[in-house]
């Protein structure tokens, strides 16, 4: 370990604009997926609100069908690339290396990069609402002249051809659409890599695979999910963008092509994707409830292997979303089937979970609410995808609000409850101090309810035939009631949003001090101060068991009853110290300008692509492409330390 | 990370990276192969692949990318044994080789465009030439790489397997696109 | 770490490798102007996978490595082939 006693030469820069635009600091590097996924946690909400203020009454006039098309697409494609799956690198680039007793991820520069491009991703999406050329015209509560909202991207997340073709989407929404996802993607395929390498290779002393956090466990399956299915829908994205702009015909029927090729090529991608969306905040579950039942996961092996089944399985069932494009009866039994094994695993989980509450001691703080309302809502919106497994079922669901009330279950309900009680379960370690724990039980409560409301009578409105991506529906057939109760729980759920908010903004500054170990917790990143040092360790530990620093403060004996040990304090404290101040300062990569310089060649080249057509076009291309190679050739000639 | 940290799988940690990226793309070239497989006989318009595709020209060719792998394994033994030089020459070989397989390629298919096929003919067009092209986007790529590492062997120290972008993940990444160049050439080419 | 690994071809051995590569290329070509019937396509296939198996083995050092590396690479092209096979499979089980 000589690189322990080599002193750091070149001060890194603590503060400053320049010093996070070049950071490699994972815990920076997080905070910036965090904090601008959440700003897109809540562009994609205003798009839903003004979602549900169209759906409130019956034939609505106060957006327009074509505005109703963008925000629709822009919402669930916000929520999904731009705001879940930043939010769950954002907890995987923090946490790993802490929970794994490492000092960074593997490639500290590669990570940054894969930041940029996700930023870029959503600049390239975003700006389509100020630059694209739409064929339709908007016009609802905005007057046409200035409205842009119809300009977006607006053939559905999932942007199936033909509809997305040139014929019928002439313009240029769906190409900021398909470049910018692409762009996105090849952030997430960089940063699995680095997280993929990182879990594998940078685990402390004594931390085999099964001593590892059941968090980082599904960080493992979430990124070899995001490493195999990204080229997947690469390929959709390019070949969707070479019958747009170069006649080719892979999608169009009357050119000998097939749409259907490209819904295989898409949920070959979507469905793990899902699985994508959904793991991280499992991991977070996990991690949460033991600590606040003051009992260990129950059945730590079963749990991981169910996450690595879901994996797989996840990779198996992805037919089951076009039970209703002609697949024939033979791939429509076979998917069924996989669909309806999945739920094996997942159930597995959800036992696991509960058996992990039952006996005990339970302590209701806003992460374990949170936890605990994942387990409820997710189970719920599991029973209806598994019922979507159903063959004929899922035809009389599919495009109808059923799906949509699945869908918000498990990726709101699941994902994004999971994520708030990370965000609160984290939050001491995160900035030293406490949240308002009161603040927050208001924030859980209002959004529980608000959520319930929203989403809850979508099932009765879906099997009563309401339709998805339609912009109204008639009056006079029995939706109007629900779809008023719908709307108005968006805004509950907007109102706790902005309790979250205050909550955090002000306890960041204000909030009582914490102690590293507010929560009397179980895994290492409890171990080390709060906010952790920049190095995280002094001292990499060695790890002797799972949970490893729940056994340095705690004995148990044979009948798994657990006393504290008398020297915790003190070691606790001593640990402290240790961490704080090491003997050795450890030497850590340097900042580098090289990854958001790539990143903006990589802007360059996305925005040439789209207007191609143009000289100015042409010129970013090239500009990009050689900004491209000039940033990695300086890449791979800069030292990753400053005296490696 | 450098070699001289330890790892928990004992694997060097750019190795590791470089083939969980290899890995991944399997899954890119298997997309763009299936497509090529459900179009090539479908529906057909206009003139396709089969008709056109010239194999004594690109046996040569194939021949060219496989001897481009035994330079890449020629220069990273030199390296092994600090021959710098030797090193410097076969890496030029295997770009010079590699350069040589993309202007086969150009040629190819401006052919192919002469003779009216274009990418836009037809379904069975299209696929051949995406994924020809991007598999001659990859070996580009490569090309830029080898030549890059040519360059950097020029810095004080040469050539050494701690730096981030060394011969062995530069040789890896030319290995790959070999191989998949061994699968295209047998789907596409050589079964009818 | 494993740069101390023992086992690594000599240049000779990488050599005689490119020389079976080039003997299996003819085999291949040779198949492809005989066209022997039904048996051509899977004996291409066993050739292509040959070749493959060699540049990976050997070239690609995966079979001196550890079998981390090898389950690695093998399971992308495990996913790969599995689902995309099934992929032509609905395609042609009646669309």
């Amino acid at each position: 370990m000589t690189f322990l006693a080599t002193p750091l030469r070149r001060r890194i820069p603590a503060k400053g604009f320049w010093s996070w635009v070049t950071t490699v600091d994972h815990k920076r590097i997080a905070k910036l997926y965090g904090y601008t996924g959440f700003v897109f946690f809540i562009v994609g909400g205003l798009e839903a609100l003004l979602i549900r203020l169209q759906l409130a009454r019956p034939e609505n006039a106060f957006i327009t069908p074509a505005e109703y098309n963008s925000l629709f697409t822009m919402h669930g494609t916000t929520m999904i690339f731009l705001v879940v799956m930043p939010l769950a690198a954002a907890f995987m680039n923090y946490l790993l290396p802490l929970m794994l007793g490492a000092r960074d991820v593997a490639f500290p520069r590669l990570n940054a990069l894969g930041y940029w491009f996700f930023l870029g991703g959503g600049i390239v999406l975003y700006s389509s609402y100020i630059l694209a050329t739409a064929g339709a015209p908007a016009g609802g509560f905005l007057p046409e002249t200035i409205s842009r909202l119809g300009s977006a991207a607006n053939g559905g997340w999932f942007m199936y051809p033909p509809n997305s073709g040139a014929q019928f989407s002439p313009g240029s929404v769906i190409d900021f659409w398909l470049v910018g996802i692409a762009l996105a993607g090849v952030g997430s395929l960089v940063s699995s890599v680095n997280l993929l390498t990182t879990i594998f290779n940078l685990r402390a002393p004594g931390m085999s695979l099964m001593k590892m956090p059941v968090f980082a466990w599904m960080a493992m399956v979430v990124n070899f999910l995001l490493l195999f299915s990204i080229p997947i829908i690469t390929v959709a994205i390019f070949m969707l963008i070479f019958d747009r702009q170069f006649g080719t015909a892979f999608f169009e029927a009357s050119g000998g092509g097939d749409p259907v090729l490209y819904q295989h090529l898409f949920w070959l991608f979507g469905h793990p994707e899902v699985y994508i969306l959904i793991l991280p905040a499992m991991g977070i579950v996990s991690e949460v409830l033991p600590v606040f039942s003051r009992k260990p996961l129950f059945g730590y092996a079963a749990v991981v292997f169910a996450g690595i089944a879901i994996g797989f399985l996840g990779f198996g069932v992805w037919a089951h979303h076009m039970f209703a494009s002609g697949i024939g009866p033979i791939t429509q039994a076979a998917f069924g089937l996989s669909t309806m094994t999945i739920a094996i695993p997942t159930g597995v989980k959800v036992f696991n979970w509960i058996a992990t509450m039952w006996g005990g001691k339970l302590r209701f703080t806003a992460p374990m609410l949170f936890a605990i309302g994942f387990v409820a809502m997710f189970t719920i919106g599991g029973l209806s995808g598994v019922t979507h497994s159903i063959v004929p079922a899922d035809w009389q669901q599919t495009d109808t609000y059923y799906v949509v009330a699945h869908f918000h279950y498990v990726l709101f309900g699941g994902s994004m409850f999971g994520i708030f009680a990370g965000l609160y379960y984290w939050f001491p370690k995160l900035t030293g101090r406490m949240y308002r724990e009161r603040l927050a039980k208001y924030h859980f409560w209002l959004m529980f309810i608000g959520f319930n409301m929203t989403f809850g009578p979508m099932h009765y409105l879906g099997l009563m035939g309401m339709a998805r991506r339609t912009y109204t529906y008639p009056a006079g057939i029995g939706l109007e009631f629900w779809n008023m109760i719908s709307t108005i729980g968006a805004f509950l759920i907007a109102s706790s949003v902005l309790l979250f908010m205050a909550n955090w903004i002000n306890s960041r500054r204000r909030g009582a001090p914490a102690p590293i170990d507010p929560w009397d917790a179980r895994t290492l990143e409890w171990s080390i101060p709060s906010p952790p040092p920049e190095y995280n360790f002094g001292e990499v530990p060695t790890v002797r068991s799972l949970d490893d620093f729940w056994h340095q403060k705690y004995d148990e004996d044979d009948l798994g009853r657990v006393t504290r040990r008398p020297d915790a304090d003190a070691h606790i404290a001593e640990l402290t110290e240790k961490h704080l101040h090491p003997e050795h300062r450890p030497h850590l990569p340097s900042p580098s300008a090289f990854p958001p310089l790539a990143g903006l060649s990589a802007l360059g080249f996305a925005f040439g692509l789209l207007y191609h057509a143009t000289p100015v076009g042409l010129g970013l291309i090239a500009l990009g492409v050689v900004g491209l190679f000039a940033s990695f050739l300086s890449w791979a000639r800069e030292p990753l330390e400053e005296n490696a | 990370m450098t070699a001289h940290t330890e790892t928990s799988t004992g694997i060097d940690t750019r190795k590791l990276g470089m083939w969980a990226f290899l890995s991944s793309e399997a899954l890119f070239f298997g997309a763009l192969i299936t497509n090529y497989l459900l179009f090539k006989g479908r529906d057909l318009q206009g003139i396709h692949p089969r008709e056109l595709l010239n194999i004594p020209f690109t046996s040569v060719s194939s021949f060219v990318l496989l001897m481009s792998s035994l330079t890449m394994v020629l220069a990273h033994a030199a390296l092994t044994r600090d021959n710098q030089r030797a090193a410097r020459g076969w890496l030029l070989a295997t770009a010079a080789l590699g350069a040589t397989f993309v202007g086969g390629q150009v040629y190819e298919f401006s052919n192919f465009y002469k003779e009216g096929m274009t990418l836009s003919t037809n379904p069975a067009s299209s696929s051949f030439f995406v994924l020809t092209g991007f598999h001659g986007a990859h070996v580009t790529i490569g090309v830029l790489l080898l030549l890059s590492l040519v360059g950097l062997s020029f810095r004080r120290g040469g050539l050494t397997f701690e730096h981030g972008l060394n011969l062995e993940l530069v040789g890896l990444y030319w290995h790959f696109v070999d191989i998949v160049w061994i699968v295209i050439f047998t789907v596409v080419y050589l079964i009818r | 770490m494993d740069s101390a690994k023992p086992a690594h071809p000599s240049p000779r051995q990488y050599v005689t490798i490119a020389g079976i590569l080039v003997v299996l290329t003819a085999l291949e070509v040779s198949l492809f102007y005989l066209n022997i019937g039904g048996i051509n396509t899977p004996a291409l296939i066993v050739l292509m996978l040959l070749k493959f198996t060699l540049v990976v083995a050997f070239y690609m050092h995966l079979r001196y490595e550890s079998g981390f590396l090898r389950r690695l690479f093998a399971a992308g092209l495990a996913v790969a082939s599995v689902l995309y096979f099934i992929v032509l499979a609905t395609f042609y089980s009646r669309g």
